[in-house]
């Protein structure tokens, strides 16, 4: 599973608003924080990432803004919107019970 | 902080390019990850080169990345409009019997805007088949003392005009009367349309075949060549491709045949300009205009614009045009010369253009009722539609995903209509054209072009908002508690019954000013019938001839002659003859007369219509004889100089006072032309309409044909029976007399009068039917209105029945609700009617625009029919058995 970035959609989705919920990034930013907290289990490819975060856009849960990285460069960083964070939410709580359903099946004799 | 003007300009420069400037922050952004990737790599150590080349392996590509990004933005977009537009039939497909009624629904009201539109683009919308059109305007002489504001012109003040205009880089003169062909196949009358050399390039027309006018050829010396239309080309000619050059004989002359127009060529002239849209033959004027008495007003000046010149500032040149003629010549300063310019497209259209606007607005009503017919469905529907919009909204449809969604239904919904609706309405065009008055003969060229489809596209679109609108906001309004409490209960709710009330309210409102318009024009056409026109066209045949001799002698013979042998056809009645035919269209003969013992001040504008007639001609036509006697034989050239005046004339000119044994100083048409000399007036005759049969434009003087031998002449003939089973008798009579005689315009005089009452019966006919189906409109409306608030009381009224209610008071419950409705809408309708009506004004004949009676019946027949529509659901509520009403909960 190590390398894949054949993450179910939804995940990523999860992946990246749980990432901007702690602060606004832009994209190697949101990769590399992936890749940080999961301890290199998910590395998330630009072709992956990219369409990702203009579907949030689109869907308006995430708004990019143009602004200076501590280097003095210029790039799009991605803050969390208000209904995305509903969404979050929302989402953390579907996947938490998910997650907890599938834990119980595999554990279960 | 101000910008600066370059930040500005950049600015603006990247609204316009919106598209591209996306493209390039998405370059700019994937870029800007790559390059931070790549100082990261360094920054950990790994050398500059080997790093971009781990950075763009990692990144797989940065266009591929664009691409799916794009794919993403794209997708989202097409997929949800394909899931709307999927959705929306499947729902559709599914509630036939409302998806039917709907679209039929707005497919009737698109049709009438289709049918409509088509008409008013190509009237009043599409330029005049002329190149640059928008430059032509006619030129108007005012003449203060004759009391004309719309003249004709002089020759001399033509060439004058000619001369000194600054604004116009070509003015040309028309002037239409009447020819006859000789020659094969037989003689044939026309009408012949004289005109300066200038006048199909002014135009901007070119004939199709050989060349128009020279100057040389509009000259001191009599007219040699002509250009003739298309249509005589094939009729006469065989449409033989050697025709130029050939030879015209017309009347007394030969002329040589200069060029053809082109198919379809047609002039489109104001009506009261006496220049008809068909002229078979044009021959420049002979005889020098500028030799042309300066006071002899039959020109019609034409005027194209030098390019830029706008008409107030031709205005201002024709301004001081008739400053400098008014100072040159005494005639023009008498009579306080002005002239006018009005562009030919807006004063050709003037006369329909109130009717063709008011049938738009009707259309539009129509539809609108239509519209409000479809939202009551919808309002109806939603109700029952309101788990699943809920539900949908639970599972995370945003609200204006939703809205959407029901708009996705909606367009589908017009979409169906309005290709239904463009259907029907080339058949409504059809219809339309067929029945066109003359007025409208511009139809002739009408089809679907982009501009009606387009109109088509616009108003279905618009009706779907309309009618949409409301409905698809009051169904996401709700939450889903609320609706799934509600769904328990079969969906009903009484929150929107003011709504649909008020929607009601508006139809009735609707219906009633297309009520009251629809009745005013069929009152004006009742009216139009009914109105004595000052003749009796029943069984009255008409024709021309053009009347032969050299001398006054043999012209007065020849008709004599004519009239003999016309009585002598059985079934004859009576026979006369005038110069020019009521409700004719040939120039018209208006001069001034001047009373004896009226001083020159009081004289000043009267003017009377000339006609000069034969002795039968007032028995012919049915004229009233009101004071003295008529023409007869006793009047001849040499014995004295008598009139007959009508009797708007006469009280005019004479108040209080007997007209006969007066005597006037009135024109006549003799060898020299046009002269003044005194006249006694032997008579008074009623007023007869010449022009409309509306309005008594003037009042009439006639004069005898022997004093007044007026070179052109219809032939009134009263039969017993049929008139038109004598046209063959009398044109073998006619012809023994002599085979040359060119007949001519051989026509029932009611052919005339359906043509006068045309333009009415036209707006007449169509109102009514726009009248009825607002009506039926109106009634399927209240009918679904009350039926459905009937079906969310049936609790209420079956409860009613339990605790004793008899049926007639349920039915009394039920008829008040819809009259507090239809009495809403009346009071709505009648404050839009009596403001509209004043639109109207001018296309009504001998009714008020706010005629109590014609508002009282429209009133009436729409509370009537909403009366009845709400009858059957009454009838049926008071019949339900309280258990059944009971059990529905």
């Amino acid at each position: 599973m190590a390398k894949s970035s054949e993450l179910l959609q939804g995940t990523l989705d999860l992946l990246i608003l749980r990432t901007l919920s702690l602060q606004p990034l832009h994209g190697v930013g949101v990769s590399d924080r992936i890749r940080q907290i999961t301890n290199g289990v998910f590395q998330v490819k630009p072709g992956s990432l990219f369409p990702a975060l203009h579907r949030l856009e689109e869907k308006g849960w995430i708004l990019g803004e143009w602004s200076q990285t501590e280097e003095g460069r210029r790039a799009r960083f991605y803050t969390l919107t208000a209904i995305g964070r509903k969404r979050l939410a929302s989402e953390t709580r579907a996947w938490k019970t998910a997650a907890g359903a599938v834990e119980n099946v595999l554990t279960s004799e | 902080m101000t910008m600066s003007p370059l930040a500005y300009v950049r600015r603006a420069f990247r609204l316009l390019f919106r598209k591209s400037h996306v493209e390039a922050e998405l370059d700019e952004e994937v870029r800007a990850c790559l390059e931070i990737t790549v100082e990261r790599l360094i920054w950990s150590g790994v050398p500059p080169g080997k790093a971009r080349r781990m950075a763009l392996v990692e990144f797989e590509g940065v266009e591929q990345v664009k691409e799916r990004v794009r794919e993403v933005r794209m997708g989202s977009l097409v997929e949800q409009l394909l899931q709307d537009a999927r959705h929306a039939v499947r729902v559709l497909a599914r509630e036939r019997s409302f998806t039917a009624i709907a679209v039929l629904t707005l497919a009737l009201g698109i049709a009438v805007n289709t049918a409509v539109f088509s008409v008013l683009e190509a009237v009043l919308l599409q330029p005049l088949p002329y190149d640059h059109a928008e430059r032509l305007t006619l030129i108007w002489s005012a003449f203060e003392k004759l009391g004309a504001s719309r003249a004709p012109g002089a020759g001399p003040e033509f060439k004058e005009l000619q001369r000194q205009t600054r604004a116009y880089q070509d003015i040309a003169g028309i002037w239409v009367g009447n020819g006859t062909l000789r020659g094969d196949p037989e003689p044939e009358q026309i009408k012949l349309g004289q005109v300066t050399w200038n006048f199909f390039t002014a135009l901007g027309a070119r004939p199709a075949l050989g060349r128009s006018f020279l100057p040389q050829e509009e000259g001191p010396g009599p007219p040699k060549a002509a250009v003739i239309s298309d249509a005589l080309w094939h009729s006469r000619f065989g449409g033989d491709p050697h025709i130029v050059g050939q030879a015209l004989r017309l009347g007394n002359n030969t002329l040589t045949i200069a060029g053809v127009l082109a198919p379809g060529f047609k002039l489109y002239f104001p009506p009261d300009s006496n220049v008809p849209t068909d002229i078979p033959v044009y021959i420049p004027f002979g005889g020098g205009l500028e030799n042309r008495p300066r006071d002899l007003y039959f020109i019609r000046f034409l005027g194209r614009l030098k390019p830029g010149v706008s008409v107030p500032q031709a205005q201002a040149d024709l301004d001081s045009v008739a400053g400098k003629l008014r100072g040159n010549y005494i005639e023009y300063a008498t009579e306080n010369l002005k002239l006018t310019a009005t562009p030919l497209q807006l004063d050709t259209v003037k006369e329909v253009r109130p009717a063709i606007l008011a049938l738009m607005i009707g259309a539009g009503f129509v539809l609108l009722i239509g519209c409000v017919n479809v939202a009551n469905l919808l309002l109806a529907r939603g109700a029952t539609r309101r788990t699943e919009i809920a539900v949908r909204a639970s599972i995370g449809a945003s609200r204006g995903r939703v809205v959407r969604q029901l708009f996705a239904e909606n367009l589908v919904l017009s979409a169906v209509g309005g290709i239904a609706g463009m259907a029907l309405g080339q058949a409504g065009v059809r219809i339309l054209v067929s029945m066109r008055p003359e007025s409208l003969s511009r139809l002739d060229a009408l089809g679907v072009n982009p501009v009606v489809a387009a109109f088509v596209v616009a108003i279905s679109i618009g009706s779907s908002i309309v009618f949409g609108l409301v409905p698809a906001l009051e169904a996401t309004k709700l939450s889903l508690v609320d609706a799934l409490r509600e769904a328990g209960r079969g969906a009903r709710s009484t929150v929107k019954r003011p709504l649909r009330a008020a929607l009601i309210v508006a139809e009735i409102a609707l219906g009633f000013v297309l009520l009251t318009g629809a009745g005013l024009m069929i009152v004006t056409f009742w009216n139009l019938q009914k109105a004595n026109p000052g003749f009796d066209a029943r069984r009255v045949l008409t024709f021309e001839i053009q009347p032969r001799g050299s001398t006054v002698e043999q012209i007065i013979n020849f008709v004599n002659e004519c009239e003999r042998r016309v009585s002598s056809v059985p079934g004859v009645e009576t026979v006369g003859a005038i110069s020019h035919l009521p409700l004719d269209d040939y120039p018209n003969w208006y001069s001034p007369y001047v009373p004896d013992g009226v001083t020159p001040e009081r004289s000043k504008g009267l003017l009377a219509d000339y006609r000069a007639v034969t002795p039968g001609y007032f028995a012919a036509i049915g004229a009233r004889l009101v004071a003295g006697r008529e023409f007869d034989q006793r009047d001849q050239p040499a014995t004295a100089q008598v009139v007959v005046v009508d009797d708007l004339l006469a009280k005019a000119t004479w108040p209080n006072q007997s007209a006969v044994g007066k005597r006037m100083s009135v024109e006549h048409f003799t060898a020299k032309g046009f002269v003044m000399g005194p006249a006694e007036v032997v008579g008074v005759v009623g007023h007869i309409q010449h022009h409309s049969l509306t309005d008594p434009v003037r009042g009439q003087i006639y004069i005898p044909y022997t004093q007044s031998p007026r070179e052109h002449l219809s032939f009134v003939v009263k039969t017993r029976n049929d008139p038109v089973g004598i046209v063959d008798p009398v044109r073998h009579e006619l012809r023994q007399l002599n085979k040359d005689m060119a007949i001519s315009k051989v026509r029932p005089m009611t052919f005339y009068v359906t043509r006068a009452e045309a333009p009415v019966s036209f707006t007449a006919v169509v109102g009514a039917t726009f009248g009825g189906l607002g009506l039926l409109l109106a009634a399927i409306g209240v009918y679904s209105v009350i039926s459905y608030s009937i079906s969310l009381r049936t609790r209420e009224l079956g409860v009613r029945m339990a605790v004793g209610a008899r049926p007639g008071e349920i039915v009394g419950l039920v008829l008040r609700e819809g009259l507090a409705l239809v009495t809403g809408g009346l009071a709505l309708g009648g404050i839009c009617a009596f403001l509209a009506s004043r639109y109207l004004r001018s296309l009504l004949f001998g009714v008020a625009a706010f005629d109590p009676v014609t508002y009282g019946v429209a009133g009436c027949v729409l509370a009537a029919v909403s009366m009845m529509a709400c009858w059957r659901p009454a009838f049926r509520a008071s019949r339900s058995s309280v258990m059944n009403a009971l059990r529905l909960e």
